[in-house]
């Protein structure tokens, strides 16, 4: 049951909500119809995308692809940019210039859609000390407006206690639970920074084994690590330098 | 992406939950609120009590302390709304998660019933111990309403504009004091006319007319200021 969650099914949308069976039109008929091309349903594509924190220019110009199943692995030293990047992919801080066009099945996202659809692991996300990590989930499930099961599903894999203070977690305890709020509703787009820092052998396998199944069903990562990590899955490389 | 209204007041409703069960759970805002109130209350009891003023003074003064024990009761609990979602880091997981006028709302909500509870807590014995006679306990209570709802979003807006700020309790003070002198202003006007008797005239509707400014501003602003 826990799998089935994760299984490609759960992106098997329509890719024409409220249109019925897809009239016969031809390529640019379809996107000129539609407003998008069906053929890329869902992708993220970056361009020339610039930030200056003051007089420090930590962005110059980076560019990429993201397509259905695909994953870009940022690399780069402390300080190259990665998790600025991801700040900026995910709609938290907005690019000096460049563009940032995310499209879920076909339509685009502006900047404060994008924030609320993407999933995101990262060092700087905290949790409620005060409360459980089941309220945790059930308190971020409710302003999502999804049900908390697969945030739940997640933790079970990844054996971490509901029941359990947020503040009396451990270091690696903290990772799981933001890799099951991040799945919580589903994303198609996951940003992972240092994906999986402080986790054990086993945590790490059962991340990798959730990425793996998300891209599987079709959804897209944007991984920030320092040094190369190595996948499975073929991944584009965007190295940042230093 | 639409959101339909039953979901965004479950949103806000789940933002008022989570405040209240970390709140019972620290005490930090209600142990703040009550120790300052009490103190305060105090000293102008002690300070300012049946013997120390005469019911002609009490009538002009003793509102205004009122509505100062109110004020710095609520400076020293509520920018508490936002600061701490900044320096605990859970704020950007909020920033991911939630509809911001939901998530301002939800505060609002919170910070409203920790200053009707305060006034509920304050007022009673504050009048019992300056003997403040009050001739229109109608007019006391929609003025305590009307004012406390303000002080709650007006604290409530400038807390969301300091929290990502350095110096905070500084920033609090000087935003705060042009966004809540008309309220006070108002707010003390008519509690007098509640010891007096006197009527409201128009003082009443400019003090619902400042909530609803404040409101709506707060609505439009916070999501220019919560996100980037």
């Amino acid at each position: 049951m826990v799998r089935g969650l994760w299984s490609a099914q759960r992106y098997n949308q329509d890719p024409w909500p409220g249109v019925g069976n897809p009239p016969t039109l031809q390529g640019g008929e379809i996107q000129q119809y539609f407003g998008y091309s069906p053929r890329v349903p869902t992708t993220l594509h970056f361009e020339s995308v610039r930030r200056r924190f003051g007089r420090l220019a930590v962005l110059k110009g980076v560019s990429g692809t993201v397509e259905p199943g695909g994953m870009l692995l940022v690399t780069g030293a402390n300080g190259s940019g990665k998790s600025t990047l991801l700040r900026c992919l995910s709609g938290l801080l907005a690019p000096d210039s460049g563009k940032i066009e995310y499209q879920e099945n076909g339509a685009g996202l502006d900047i404060a859609e994008r924030r609320q659809r993407v999933g995101v692991v990262s060092p700087d996300l905290a949790f409620y000390a005060e409360l459980t990590v089941a309220e945790n989930l059930d308190f971020f499930s409710r302003l999502r407006r999804v049900s908390s099961a697969a945030g739940f599903a997640v933790l079970d894999r990844l054996a971490l206690p509901a029941d359990r203070l947020a503040g009396a977690l451990s270091s690696g305890m903290r990772q799981r639970l933001r890799w099951a709020w991040a799945l919580l509703h589903s994303p198609r787009l996951l940003l992972l920074d240092e994906p999986f820092q402080n986790f054990d052998a086993a945590g790490e396998r059962v991340a990798r084994e959730l990425l793996a199944e998300h891209l599987a069903g079709g959804g897209l990562a944007v991984v920030a690590n320092p040094s190369t990590l190595d996948f499975d899955h073929a991944a584009q490389r965007l190295d940042l330098g230093g | 992406m639409r959101r339909n209204a039953s979901t965004w007041a479950a949103e806000a409703a789940a933002v008022f939950v989570k405040e209240w069960r970390c709140e019972f759970r620290t005490r930090y805002s209600l142990n703040t609120l009550a120790l300052f109130a009490f103190t305060t209350l105090v000293v102008v009891s002690f300070s300012l009590g049946p013997l120390g003023v005469s019911k002609s003074q009490g009538t002009s003064l003793l509102p205004v302390l009122l509505w100062i024990i109110l004020l710095f009761s609520v400076a020293a609990g509520l920018p508490r709304a936002f600061v701490q979602e900044e320096e605990t880091q859970t704020a950007t997981a909020l920033r991911l998660a939630a509809t911001p006028s939901a998530l301002f709302c939800g505060k609002l909500l919170y910070g409203l019933s920790l200053v009707f509870a305060l006034e509920a807590l304050v007022t009673p014995i504050y009048v019992a111990m300056t003997s403040l006679d009050v001739a229109s306990p109608g007019l006391l209570v929609a003025v305590l309403a009307a004012g406390g709802y303000g002080l709650a979003v007006g604290s409530t807006l400038v807390a969301a504009i300091i929290a990502q700020a350095r110096t905070k309790g500084t920033l609090f003070s000087v935003l705060a004091f042009p966004v809540l002198l008309p309220l006070l202003v108002l707010a003390v006007e008519l509690t007098r006319n509640a010891a007096s008797g006197a009527a409201p005239d128009v003082a009443l509707p400019q003090l619902l007319l400042y909530d609803a400014v404040v409101t709506i501003a707060g609505l439009m602003l916070f999501p220019l200021v919560w996100n980037p």
